[in-house]
């Protein structure tokens, strides 16, 4: 066989694998989606918007884990959001080249690809311990910590792409370097912003073991972040992995609720990146 | 020093008649800015050298020279906008009304109210085209709406921009057109009644037509403001402006009334670059 | 003169209104008045707003500084116990009160393994095409569907693999690598046992399919910064695709494939729920791949609200602690890696 007759076909079994390899992946994701969806959709009824977790044997929803899951994502979301918007401004304005921002951007990304159960042990030592007693608060600060460091970095990552002529000419105008900033810079970068936030809103949506030591679970309709609260993820984790079928029904329900919140939230902040620089 | 930019230091002070270019190293009435003994540094890298030139107010001072001769540094060293950069830095002085204001604890912003900057690139804000306009007003004065809806108004007819957008006050300024845009941001440091207006190079990113309105706006605005442009463009500066400074290598070769440079240049540096011999 | 001291000051240069042309001394005292102020309001804008991003910069730090204060206080009881010898014991009994590291460790490194062994060439396979081969219209929404596979919480994964996956890969996997591979001699050992359907493997395999989209994506933003002048080069020298890819795109992406894999190695490392539901918890561990074992964030799922006893609760957050340290060390030489390569890249 001639040399190049060898090449065609390594070149040719090269790229077959590929394909292979990127059916391959498609193909799970094809499979995950459809099983979630195949037995989710069996537990979506009126009941699993309006009744509370149901006790094995029993019919019933998941609306105090609906209501938990929301309630300490918005918290997380009001505390992550700020700290990460202004730690990513400093960053990107105020530490130009600076050893510190070096440091601080470095653990950051330590942060971000932290395994989140970790964190879900340092708020238990934070908060759960001197509190003595599980609470929404600290499911919230530990889903936040999450929050924090993905803000931080596309908050950053955005900022630098606003043009420094944008701010020399804030400037050349007499403005303060604050109001260069927030009232130049943000505005320039806040699409980048704000899907930054909706991908950190996605991640933490799914996230159970932060709250596994921190919120824990309730069986029952609770407002009191005090107190323990029901949630998506830990509600699924306890359901699926006991032996009642009907709970095993609304563990699959949870499922594709929170599969369906994260997917358009991604969707939807990879829409609003693609239409910001469409624009520009 | 070459004994061509020897000849040219000595021969300033010889060149009689125009009491505007007689002595420069003394404010002359009818100067805004003096530029005395001017270094200018990145970092440990010199890129100005000794620069010693007038700026006469209600006229038009062009720079021009090869790229890298320094005449953005030099633009950029009057409202101290290089200070935003960490390693650039300025010594000498620069009398502006008799006040040097690369005197240590001097107050920039304030600085810069005073004195408008056009770049190179359009740089219109992400936001309303009125927004734009009164952005610099609404930092240091606070108007009724009425005062201010009048100054942006006269702020755009002052760059001939008004009649094209005044039904579109509140539409982003990223909708117009690059001239347009370039036209807003003059607009919009003129706003803020500067003194003086420096230009770099206003119209290098604009098609032909833009640029003549721009030179044609450049020509009304020299009745009120004391201008500084830097053009690549050599026949841009013969057409616009009343003094010429010709740059190399971060010195100034030589300053004069632009007719008599590029009709009479003192100086072969000077001559060989405007008949294109080089740069 | 121009310096601020706070003192209401005319305005520097005389002040000429453009459009009346005489100078309007009460315009002045006023606008100079406010001027001042904002003037000086602008520099106490600036002092608090610096101050307020720093302190928010800090607290990244002093978060990642709380977490290592955390994990090692809570340790230290174990730790001091069982010295250290606790990372070289396979003995987990809350009841006599003995721990030992190693089995979570163990099964945290093997599951990690096999999800790179079965993810790095796919993720690799999945950015050769997508930057080679896929034609332009295709590009985005395949990117945008494998990255959606790294969306998909993990806990999902998680209830997938325990009702979908576990019993189908009892079903007709692991018997086919029974009959197949764990008939060699020897080597067998590592696939011996009944068939169970969760254990290391499945949980390796799902670990697997979790972090392929995320080193895909990373390989992918790491081929895309190769010159295309670069590669046209060797086009015109008539190399076919393959040996472009083999030879000029990957060695001149070296570094960045490495922290791109480093970083997903991270990832697996520390995942939870994906492996919880699927690992089997069980705290020993065997030659064969096919059975059950635990890893570290498994164990800590699993046990951590019911310990009871402190020296039970230590244990578990000294594993956690190993568990940050090996962690730390893969993104911190992932993330100097590609540092390293973005400064190549003159970015």
């Amino acid at each position: 066989m001639d040399v190049y007759a060898r090449r065609r076909i390594a070149n040719g079994v090269v790229m077959t694998l590929s394909v292979a390899a990127t059916a391959f992946g498609l193909l799970w994701l094809v499979l995950v989606l459809w099983t979630l969806l195949e037995n989710g959709v069996a537990a979506i009824s009126p009941a699993l918007f309006s009744q509370m977790t149901p006790p094995p044997g029993s019919a019933g929803g998941l609306l105090n884990a609906i209501f938990g899951s929301v309630a300490m994502t918005l918290i997380a979301t009001l505390i992550g959001t700020p700290t990460g918007i202004l730690a990513g401004t400093f960053l990107a304005e105020y530490s130009r080249g600076s050893r510190f921002g070096e440091v601080v951007r470095f653990i950051n990304d330590i942060l971000l690809s932290a395994p989140s159960i970790i964190v879900g042990l340092f708020v238990y030592e934070l908060l759960v311990v001197p509190m003595g007693h599980f609470s929404a608060w600290a499911g919230a600060v530990a889903l936040a910590i999450i929050v924090i460091p993905v803000v931080v970095r596309t908050t950053e990552d955005m900022l630098n792409l606003v043009p420094n002529a944008l701010r020399e000419a804030a400037a050349a105008l007499g403005s303060p370097k604050w109001k260069v900033i927030v009232m130049v810079s943000y505005r320039a970068a806040i699409q980048g912003m704000v899907t930054g936030v909706m991908l950190a809103v996605a991640r933490i949506a799914g996230e159970t073991a932060p709250l596994l030591f921190t919120a824990l679970n309730n069986q029952f309709w609770s407002t009191d972040l005090n107190a323990p609260m029901a949630n998506l993820p830990v509600v699924i984790f306890q359901f699926a992995m006991s032996p009642y079928a009907d709970w095993q029904v609304l563990a699959w329900g949870g499922a594709l609720l929170i599969t369906l919140t994260v997917l358009f939230l991604n969707i939807g902040a990879r829409m609003l990146a693609s239409w910001s620089t469409f624009k520009q | 020093m070459s004994s061509t930019q020897a000849a040219a230091r000595l021969a300033m002070p010889l060149v009689p008649s125009d009491p505007d270019v007689r002595d420069p190293t003394e404010p002359m009435p009818g100067q805004k800015a003096l530029i005395r003994n001017v270094d200018f540094f990145y970092d440990s890298f010199q890129a100005l050298k000794n620069i010693n030139l007038p700026l006469h107010d209600k006229r038009v001072t062009a720079f021009i020279g090869p790229s890298g001769c320094g005449k953005s540094t030099l633009l950029r060293i009057l409202n101290r906008i290089y200070e935003l950069y960490p390693g650039q830095r300025a010594t000498g002085e620069v009398l502006i009304d008799g006040e040097n204001i690369l005197a240590p604890g001097l107050d920039l912003n304030l600085l810069r109210a005073k004195i408008g900057m056009v770049f190179q690139k359009p740089t219109p804000f992400p936001m309303s085209i009125y927004d734009n306009i009164a952005f610099g007003i609404r930092l240091y004065e606070r108007l009724p709406h009425s005062e201010l809806d009048d100054r942006v108004e006269s702020a755009l007819r002052r760059a001939a921009l008004w009649d094209e957008v005044k039904d579109k006050l509140r539409q982003s300024g990223l909708s117009l057109s690059g001239g347009q845009q370039q036209r807003l941001c003059i607009a919009r440091a003129v706003a803020v009644q500067p003194e003086i207006l420096l230009l770099d190079e206003p119209a290098s990113a604009l098609d032909p037509l833009s640029t003549q309105r721009i030179e044609e706006l450049i020509a009304e605005l020299k009745a009120d403001y004391c201008i500084a442009i830097v053009t690549h463009n050599m026949q841009q500066a013969a057409r616009s402006s009343d003094y010429t400074a010709f740059m190399y290598i971060g010195e100034l070769i030589e300053f004069d009334e632009t007719e008599r440079i590029f009709t009479h240049p003192k100086q072969k540096h000077t001559e060989d670059y405007i008949t294109g011999r080089f740069g | 003169m121009l310096v601020d001291d706070g003192r209401p000051r005319g305005l520097p240069f005389s002040r000429r209104n453009p459009l009346e042309g005489q100078t309007v001394a009460a315009d002045i005292a006023l606008v100079g008045r406010s001027a001042g102020r904002r003037g000086r309001a602008g520099s106490i804008g600036d002092t608090v707003f610096r101050a307020l991003t720093f302190f928010f910069a800090l607290l990244v730090l002093l978060i990642l500084g709380g977490v290592i204060v955390a994990l090692v206080a809570g340790a230290i009881p174990a730790l001091r116990t069982f010295g250290f010898s606790f990372v070289l014991t396979e003995v987990w009994n809350p009841v006599t009160e003995k721990f030992g590291a190693l089995a979570p460790i163990y099964g945290t490194l093997v599951t990690s393994a096999i999800a790179m062994v079965v993810g790095i060439p796919v993720a690799f396979g999945v950015a050769v095409f997508i930057t080679e081969i896929c034609p332009l219209w295709l590009k985005r929404p395949l990117a945008t569907m494998i990255e959606l596979l790294a969306a998909i919480p993990s806990i999902i994964y998680g209830i997938w693999g325990l009702f979908v996956f576990a019993p189908f890969v009892q079903q007709y996997i692991q018997p086919a690598i029974i009959d197949s591979l764990g008939q060699i001699p020897g080597f067998g050992a590592l696939f011996a046992g009944p068939p169970l359907g969760i254990g290391v493997l499945t949980a390796g395999f799902i670990l697997a399919i979790m972090v392929l989209p995320f080193i895909s994506s990373i390989m992918r933003d790491v081929f895309e910064t190769v010159p295309a002048i670069l590669k046209e080069s060797a086009y015109g020298l008539g190399a076919t695709r393959s040996e472009v890819v083999r030879q000029i795109v990957l060695p001149y992406t070296r570094i960045g494939v490495v922290g791109g894999i480093m970083l997903g190695l991270g990832r697996a490392l520390g995942e939870t729920m994906a492996v919880t539901f699927v690992i089997g918890n069980a705290h020993r561990i065997s030659a064969s791949i096919l059975q059950p074992g635990t890893t570290i964030s498994a164990s800590l799922a699993n046990e951590f609200t019911e310990a009871f006893g402190d020296l039970y609760r230590s244990s578990l957050i000294a594993l956690g602690f190993i568990l940050f340290i090996i962690t730390f060390i893969v993104l911190a030489i992932a993330k100097l890696m590609l540092l390293r390569l973005q400064k190549r890249a003159g970015g």
